[in-house]
């Protein structure tokens, strides 16, 4: 152990002598390391002064340079500049020399521009030469025409003046036709009426005698008739009469009626002084009598009046004492009131003290136990506080205690009052009741004409509530009927519905599609109107096409029928025109070469006239049969030429030749004549 | 539906008639032939065939309507529901359909659920509907197209919530009234009625 311990020490020695060296040798390292770290710092900081000497020469020579520079940059902008206005000058030369150019190059092209005109003009004057020497010769054929055609409008106006001397005797012969066709009717009409007057006036006699007939009549029936009316008079008068007689005889009757009456008042009258036994005979005592009589009653009225004054006084007083009768006794019985309730306001205070003094023993029970009984302070709190609760119940009961009483007060003073009102009512009733008994036969009728009256107003109460219950309901019924379809009161309800409710959104849509409806109906109305106007142009504009586009196709159908439709209507016409005149060649050519003009004047009939006729009337008459064959009919030129017609259309059969004979014929005649 | 126990709360009366308005009204678009019938389909409820529509706007339509009307039926401030069919061409009323609701305000949210049997409830449901159904034989026939609306009558405090508008009474003029069966809740009553325009004055 020891050995160990020492080895230990040993080893440690060691390790710290080991420990030691290392620790001189940092040292050494360390300083050395300062020494040269500090060698290296004076050595930086030797070339930080160079180099900021440096650093200063370079900002001096920059700013040397900088100088430089400036002044450069001064010199070129004067450079600049002189540069400029040398380009300047330039320019302004270059554009007087391009001036100069462009107005060489104007005065070179009008040079040439004149140059030109000369020409065309030269040309143009030759032309025109040309032309005038075409056009005097165009104008010398023209004038010859215009010659020839004075020379035809001559001979056509001569032949027209004699057609229309031939229609002018026409038509003289026609209107005197016409008037000799009146005069002729006239004359008819005239022997007609000659007629009749003759048959009218035969029967002239047989009237006259009717005539002389009947005025006899007449004076006959006047005379009945004046003597009809006189009698009618008479037969009045006598009527009259009738009735005034039946009517005094009326009269007489109860005039004699009367004067029997009043003969029967007069007894009586005169019988009346016998009836009443007074000394009456004439009518003076009559009305003295009656004056007497009035007398008396007036003095018994005053009696009268006098009575049922003090009667009524006597009333009153008797009123008025019972008045003080009833106040008296409603005296006496407050009087009794106040003395019950004193009585028992004096038992209730009894009754207190009476509880006051037990409530006062009891306590004085409880202090005395309480001191009997004194224990550690502990329960001293608790008595405390239990004394404080019984104190405050003692209170809560006092002051229910004292409630109560009031209330009971309070009831005792109302039944108090109650019974004075029942007594007063009763004393009324009393005094009512004995008022009516003694007052029943004086004033029956004033209290039958209250109670009457009160008995109507109560119908006429009920009549009026019955109808306002009726009026109640039928309101309410009507009330109940709004409900049912649907009324409300304003100030209670309120109706909500959802914004977007089917309804609205189906009138939306109805709305959307009417609208759409509306716009197609424009639109397809204005296609028809196109369509219509697009007949009369062939190819359309391109604006109603556009419109046009989904129904491009039929308009263009149209158009296209349309130019066919033309194209054939204009070939027709052509073809009508050419035929027309061929027609009127043909039947020129016929005119001439054969020498007779065959007109169609109705069906199957054929008039020719011949070229050499005398007067344009004369023409032959050919019928065609059914058969096929030409007949001749009779005309007034055809008679002439009764021997041609033997010979040829009997013997020969021939009527070319009959034809040419007749031709033959006439222009042998014409020739010589 | 709503629970199995006989207690009705106010919630559970709100769901009920609110469920009834939405296939009272599917039922009364397809008997009047409002739209096609090809866009119905049958269903079971309250132990009978009703027609419910497939068309997703009307569906979305009326989903939101009965939702509205779900909430105001628990705050007791609905007083009417009326079902207005007008003709399309002429902006006429021609029929009314009427719902009064009387709720019973004293029945609050946290008052105790009231006795009365689903059961019997459903067969006054199921009444109703079958005289909605028998109406079609004296209602007159809608020959012009049609569309309807509903309108809420409400207390007039009431906020009026958004995409919600006022709107009139739309009375129809010289009206026939029926009045139909009713059914109660133990906290709602609703009273049915049908109101059509006289044939001969039209």
């Amino acid at each position: 152990m020891e050995l160990l311990e020492a080895g230990e020490r040993v080893h440690s020695n060691n390790r710290y002598l080991q420990l030691d060296g290392e620790k001189k040798q940092m040292e050494l390292s360390h300083k050395r390391a300062r020494y040269e770290l500090e060698k290296a710092a004076s050595d930086s900081a030797r070339d930080l002064e160079h180099e900021v000497d440096r650093n200063q020469d370079l900002l001096g020579r920059l700013k040397k340079f900088q100088e430089r520079e400036t002044e450069a940059a001064k010199n070129l902008s004067e450079q600049v500049e002189a540069n400029r206005a040398l380009r300047k000058n330039m320019e302004g030369l270059n554009r007087k020399l391009e001036e100069r150019d462009t107005r060489l190059n104007t005065a070179n092209q009008t040079i040439i521009y004149l140059k030109d005109e000369i020409r065309e003009l030269t040309q143009r004057i030759q032309n025109q030469d040309s032309t005038t020497s075409s056009q005097t010769l165009e104008n010398q054929e023209l004038q010859e025409q215009l010659d020839l055609q004075r020379r035809k409008h001559q001979e056509v106006s001569q032949l027209c003046q004699s057609l229309q001397a031939a229609q002018s005797s026409c038509s003289e012969h026609i209107v005197k036709i016409k008037e000799l066709e009146r005069r002729l009717a006239l004359q008819e009409q005239d022997i007609a009426i000659v007629k009749t007057v003759k048959s009218a006036v035969a029967k002239v006699p047989d009237l006259e005698k009717d005539l002389k007939r009947l005025r006899e009549d007449n004076a006959f029936l006047r005379e009945s008739r004046e003597n009809c009316s006189l009698l009618k008079e008479e037969v009045e008068g006598l009527r009259r009469k009738l009735e005034r007689m039946e009517k005094k005889k009326e009269e007489l009757v109860n005039i004699e009626l009367e004067k029997e009456r009043l003969a029967e008042k007069l007894k009586a009258w005169e019988n009346l002084g016998q009836s009443t036994g007074l000394n009456i005979r004439k009518p003076e005592d009559l009305s003295r009598e009656v004056i007497h009589i009035q007398q008396r009653e007036i003095a018994l009225k005053e009696q009268n009046y006098t009575l049922s004054s003090r009667v009524r006084s006597a009333e009153r007083s008797q009123n008025e004492h019972r008045g003080e009768l009833g106040l008296q006794r409603s005296k006496t019985l407050e009087e009794q009131k106040k003395r019950e309730t004193q009585d028992s306001l004096v038992r209730r205070l009894q009754k207190r003290v009476l509880l006051l003094t037990k409530e006062r023993d009891g306590m004085r029970a409880i202090l005395e136990s309480y001191d009997s009984e004194l224990a550690p302070t502990e329960y001293t709190p608790q008595l405390n506080r239990r004394l404080r609760e019984a104190e405050d119940i003692l209170q809560k009961t006092q002051s229910h205690n004292v409630e109560m009483e009031a209330q009971l007060t309070k009831a005792q003073e109302e039944t108090g009052t109650l019974k004075l009102q029942l007594q007063t009512v009763e004393l009324e009733l009393e005094s009512l009741k004995k008022h009516q008994a003694s007052a029943a036969d004086s004033n029956t009728s004033g209290t039958k004409e209250e109670l009457n009256i009160l008995r109507q107003k109560i119908e006429d109460l009920e009549s009026e509530r019955q109808r306002l219950e009726e009026q109640n309901n039928i309101l309410e019924m009507r009330l109940e009927r709004h409900m049912l379809q649907g009324d409300y009161d304003p100030i209670k309800t309120q109706v909500l519905h959802f914004k977007m409710n089917p309804t609205t959104v189906a009138k939306q849509l109805r709305q959307q599609d009417i609208d759409a409806l509306r716009e197609e109906v424009t639109r397809l109305s204005e296609l028809v109107r196109s369509l219509q106007e697009g007949g009369a142009m062939v190819q359309g504009d391109s604006s109603i096409n556009a419109s046009l586009s989904p129904s491009l196709l039929p308009s263009k159908e149209v158009v296209d029928l349309r130019k066919q439709m033309e194209i054939l209507e204009l070939r027709n016409q052509r073809l009508k025109e050419v035929f027309q005149s061929k027609i009127q060649e043909f039947r020129t050519v016929c005119y001439v070469l054969t020498g007779y003009q065959i007109d169609i004047t109705t069906e199957n009939q054929y008039r020719l006239t011949s070229v050499y006729v005398e007067h344009m009337d004369d023409s032959l008459l050919f019928k065609k049969g059914s058969n096929g064959s030409m007949q001749l009919m009779e005309t007034v030129f055809s008679k002439t030429l009764g021997e041609m017609m033997a010979l040829h259309l009997h013997h020969q059969k021939s009527i070319p030749a009959f034809l040419s004979a007749v031709t033959l014929d006439l222009f042998s005649r014409q020739t010589t004549i | 539906m709503t629970s199995t126990l006989n207690g009705i709360t106010l919630k559970g009366s709100a769901e009920l008639v609110a469920n009834f308005f939405s296939f009272g009204i599917n039922s009364i678009l397809y008997q009047r032939g409002i739209y096609p019938p090809e866009t119905f389909s049958r269903i079971t409820q309250y132990d009978m065939n009703l027609q419910l529509t497939t068309d997703p706007k009307l569906k979305n339509y009326l989903t939101k309507v009965v939702s509205q009307l779900k909430e105001w039926l628990f705050e007791c401030t609905v007083q009417k529901f009326v079902l207005v069919i007008t003709c399309l061409e002429t902006n006429e009323v021609l029929e009314r359909w009427q719902f009064d609701i009387d709720c019973d305000k004293s029945a609050k949210e946290s008052s105790a659920p009231r006795e009365k049997s689903i059961k019997i409830i459903q067969d006054e449901i199921r009444s109703v509907m079958r005289q909605i159904t028998a109406t079609v034989t004296f209602l007159p026939l809608l020959e012009t197209p049609c569309a309807f609306d509903l309108l809420v009558y409400t207390d007039k405090d009431l906020l009026v919530p958004d995409k919600w508008e006022a709107s009139g009474p739309q009375i129809i003029d010289q009206s026939e009234e029926v009045r139909l069966r009713s059914f109660a809740t133990s906290i709602h009553k609703v009273n049915s009625m049908v109101a059509y325009k006289r044939t001969d004055s039209v």
